[in-house]
């Protein structure tokens, strides 16, 4: 059915909950690099079915953050769960295995693979791709494929792409491959999507759509983190907002009573 | 036992002080440019052959050691300024240039075996008697190529911290663009470390043929794996650390082959590599993924 | 059998082998992205081992020629003997040599392993008789065709086609399936692969010793060809030949990469035998390196996209979906 994404069976469509258990929590992270602390003692908590927005200025150590929690910058304190586990330690692709995908701040598209082979490589990173299966399982591979075939239409289907599904990564435009970056993360059934300012290189008139697209996502029963500049955007799209600046959370809370805290303007304003 | 290890770690230092004096111009170049410079090795034997070729011109040696210098920073220069600038104009990645760096490596070694007709040629100057002390023999001349190290690191390490052109040299290497908008002008710069470090290269290619006594067309080609392990071991850019790896390298490369290891040696030195490269990946490689060309 | 009769068939057999090595290379190079600059080494390591199993037992150093573990293998034992070789030296040199770490500096460090060992097998006698090499290696079949290859050019010729063509085509399917996908996607972006739940360091570890085995066996070939081993044969500059091949021929594309197999270590390479003898000898060999390199930073200047490019795979059509116009080939 077009325009309908199936999520993980354990969590059926809800609104989101106030109070229902946070699916990913971050205690006390910190990221250095070298002397500098990019991120220091950051909590954060999202639950099912919630978006919840990151802002804050330039360098305020946003996207180090989502990288401590994807796994692909050292951690140098903190601890991180992903349900029950503890994945503080975990490389990333064992944290994706567990539902926690992200994307990037520069786009990451896989420039030299069409869209379709951009989506279909992204779901099947656990055990359809590995060598042993290929060569030992072929027809299981073979149907896993065609599933998958079915999957990344549908995809591209929801999100009006299917146009592209021949174009390499690398014809696409800013937007487009924004586009494919969370296109390729819902392939993978994600309990959790961390989203680095994803609407840049998106044409205005296209961001009410990808705002209702984000919204019916986590409707689905995700957890969605995003780092966003335009404010705009936050306040249509995120339940809760994190204010950072310097490395550490500044505020915390509704949009329209964190962007009046005094606290947060002065952050702004220097 | 305990003799053979000390005049073993005596020939290690002596070894270090060469190798010290191409890590030097390598991670000179290395830290500013972002050029992984494969042909190092190939502009070591072109200076030691210019130093071969003025000998057999009956120049006096320590000449020859200059103009091997020289030469090593001419040919840096035509292949940086000429060659290298020619690929930066088509945009050429960081990986290219280090792929562009390796044809011109081959281009130049297998030039210089067409014309030195694959022969391996003798190069016995400034030998003399070597003084004892204690367990350790010396030759006078490796005693000069230690104290040239030494003097090197204290000039260039001067040069790039007193000077202005040094004080350009590190912001470039540290933020070319804010470098340029401040005014720096950057192409000299670059032009600069080309001869420096070019220079540093041709140099060292001769004080190695002046202690192997010999030259071919492999002669830096050869010694190049243990110049890129001292300047990635000592950290890029920083010439203390070179001339610290270069130390160890020395060192563990001649015990080794004082033990009877011969074939060994350079793998013994590439092993602290990797050792490292497995222990902490981090500390040697960390970082520098996103750096920019400057030509 | 004539002298062009032979010179064809020992041009045909080192196609056979250096259609391999290329094949091996591109799977790591244009699949995966791994710039295997010590290439050689693993070629070498499979065909020393090929040489020790039918050389028989050493000598020992009484001997004209030292080695290890001599034995006397039978077909097939002997090359895979050769790609167990070549797999397990890509496998120690990449448990270091594919950390994580900048590309240059990891094609780099790979080129020093291919410096050194050079120099090792040079200089260690007792390992692998110094720079003599070794010589008198025989083929698998002696007992029944013949004591030697190059008395049965013909029947080598046919042997090694058919084990290039076979191995080849696994190369070839591997590289299509989804396995190779992955491939393709570590080599675009390593941290958006990872991020989709690819295990980068096992993917990239496999495509090493996968393809350090498919070289060790085409050095098994070619050493029980030529029938002898000498580290002289086996220099870094080697490996540049096989990847100019797949530059001029096309990265990413297999039947580019057998066209230019064919006009750069084939055509080109052989060419010189036929122009008149120019200065001492050896002059034209080292020429000709010469202009391997410089053709190496021709590809480079002009980036070709060689003769075949990698070629754009369409999306199969799920069931219920409204085919789309196809977009232009090449477009943007
Ligand atoms: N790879 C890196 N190495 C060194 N410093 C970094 C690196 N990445 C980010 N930083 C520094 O960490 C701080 C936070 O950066 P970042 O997380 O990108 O902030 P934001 O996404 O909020 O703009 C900045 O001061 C930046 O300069
Ligand atoms: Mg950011």
């Amino acid at each position: 059915m077009a325009g309908q994404l199936a999520v993980d069976a354990s969590s059926s469509p809800e609104t989101p909950a106030v109070g229902s258990p946070p699916v990913l929590v971050a205690k006390g992270v910190g990221v250095g690099y070298g002397g500098v602390r990019a991120v220091d003692d950051v909590s954060i908590s999202i639950s099912k079915g919630e978006v919840v927005g990151i802002i804050g200025p330039n360098g305020a150590g946003k996207s180090s953050l989502l990288g401590a929690l994807g796994g692909q910058v050292k951690r140098t304190q903190g601890v991180i769960t992903l349900g029950d586990r503890d994945i503080s330690s975990l490389m990333p692709h064992d944290r994706a295995r567990l539902g926690l995908v992200r994307t990037f701040q520069t786009t990451s598209e896989f420039a030299r693979m069409t869209v379709y082979e951009n989506l279909v490589t992204a779901a099947e990173g656990d055990r359809g791709a590995s060598l042993r299966s290929v060569v030992l399982h072929p027809r299981q591979t073979a149907q896993r494929e065609l599933e998958l075939r079915a999957r990344a239409w549908s995809i591209m289907e929801r999100f009006e792409m299917t146009h592209t599904a021949d174009l390499y990564g690398r014809e696409l435009s800013g937007g487009q491959r924004r586009l494919v970056e969370i296109m390729r993360c819902l392939m993978r059934h994600p309990r959790v999507l961390l989203l680095d300012e994803p609407m840049v290189g998106v044409a205005p008139h296209l961001t009410g759509k990808l705002i209702d697209d984000l919204r019916g996502i986590a409707q689905e029963g995700l957890g969605i983190l995003i780092v966003e500049h335009a404010l705009e955007v936050v306040r249509k799209l995120c339940d809760r907002v994190v204010v950072m600046a310097f490395g550490k959370v500044i505020a915390a809370g509704e949009f329209e009573e964190v962007v009046r805290d005094p606290v947060v303007q002065a952050a702004y304003l220097s | 036992m305990l003799a053979q290890l000390i005049s073993s770690a005596a020939d290690g230092v002596v070894v270090a002080a060469i190798l010290a004096v191409a890590a030097m111009g390598f991670t000179l170049q290395f830290s500013l440019t972002n050029v992984l410079n494969l042909s190092f090795g190939a502009v070591m034997t072109i200076g030691g052959f210019t130093a071969y070729l003025a000998n057999l011109a009956g120049l006096n040696a320590w000449l020859g050691l200059v103009l091997g210098a020289v030469a090593g920073a001419v040919a840096t220069v035509l292949l940086g300024r000429g060659v290298l600038r020619l690929y930066a104009r088509r945009h050429t990645q960081l990986f290219e240039m280090m792929m562009v760096t390796l044809g011109m490596s081959l281009v130049i070694d297998y030039g210089i075996q067409a014309i030195s007709q694959n022969a391996i040629y003798g190069y016995t100057v400034l030998q003399a008697a070597p003084i004892r002390l204690g367990p350790i023999d010396v030759t006078p001349i490796q005693v000069a190529i230690i104290g040239m190290a030494v003097v090197l690191l204290v000039a260039v390490e001067a040069g790039l911290h007193l000077t202005k052109l040094g004080k350009a040299l590190r912001a470039t290497a540290v933020e070319p663009s804010l470098a340029r908008s401040c005014g720096i002008q950057t192409g000299r710069v670059v032009l600069i470390t080309w001869v420096v470090s070019g220079a540093l290269c041709g140099l060292a290619g001769v004080v190695y043929i002046i202690s192997t006594q010999s030259v071919d067309y492999t002669t830096g080609e050869l010694f190049l794996p243990l110049v890129i392990a001292a300047a990635i071991l000592g950290g890029v850019g920083s010439l203390r650390g070179a001339v610290a790896a270069s130390l160890v390298m020395g060192l563990v490369t001649e015990i080794v082959a004082g033990f009877g290891g011969a074939a060994y040696s350079t793998v013994a030195g590439f092993a602290i590599l990797v050792v490292v490269l497995l222990l902490r990946p981090g500390a040697v490689f960390g970082g520098a993924e996103d750096r920019q060309l400057v030509l | 059998m004539g002298a062009w009769a032979f010179y064809i068939t020992t041009l045909l057999v080192y196609f056979a082998v250096d259609v391999l090595s290329a094949f091996s290379l591109n799977l790591q190079f244009g699949y995966a992205g791994v710039v295997n600059f010590g290439f050689i080494v693993f070629q070498a390591a499979g065909a020393y081992a090929a040489a020790v199993v039918v050389l028989g037992p050493s000598g020992g150093v009484a001997s004209f020629q030292q080695y290890v573990f001599g034995a006397r293998l039978p077909f097939p034992l002997d090359l895979l003997v050769a790609a167990a070789a070549g797999a397990l030296l890509s496998f120690v040199v990449g448990l270091f040599a594919l950390r994580r770490m900048r590309r240059d500096y990891q094609a780099a460090v790979l080129l020093i392993v291919s410096l050194i060992a050079l120099q090792v097998v040079s200089a260690d006698v007792p390992l692998f008789n110094g720079s003599n090499g070794l010589t008198g290696v025989t083929w698998p079949f002696g007992e029944f065709f013949g004591a030697t290859a190059t008395g049965q050019p013909w029947l080598y010729l046919i042997y090694s086609l058919v084990i290039c063509a076979v191995v080849c085509g696994g190369v070839w399917w591997l590289s299509r399936s989804p396995w190779g996908r992955s491939l393709r996607a570590m080599r675009d972006h390593e941290d958006a692969a990872s991020a989709m739940g690819l295990n980068i360091t096992s993917l990239r570890l496999q495509v090493f010793v996968l393809g350090g085995a498919v070289a060790g066996l085409s050095g098994g070939l070619l050493v029980e060809y030529i029938g002898a081993w000498s580290p002289g044969a086996w220099g870094y500059a080697e490996t540049f030949v096989i990847f100019t091949a797949i530059f001029v021929g096309g990265v990413g594309n297999y039947r580019g990469v057998m066209i230019g197999t064919l006009l750069v270590p084939i055509i080109f390479l052989e060419i010189p035998r036929f122009l008149p003898a120019i200065g001492y000898p050896g002059l034209t060999d080292s020429l000709e390196w010469v202009v391997v390199g410089l053709a190496w930073m021709l590809c480079l200047l002009f980036r070709p996209r060689g003769i075949l490019p990698e070629r754009r795979l369409r999306a199969p059509r799920a069931e219920g979906v409204a085919l789309d116009p196809a977009p232009a080939e090449g477009g943007a």
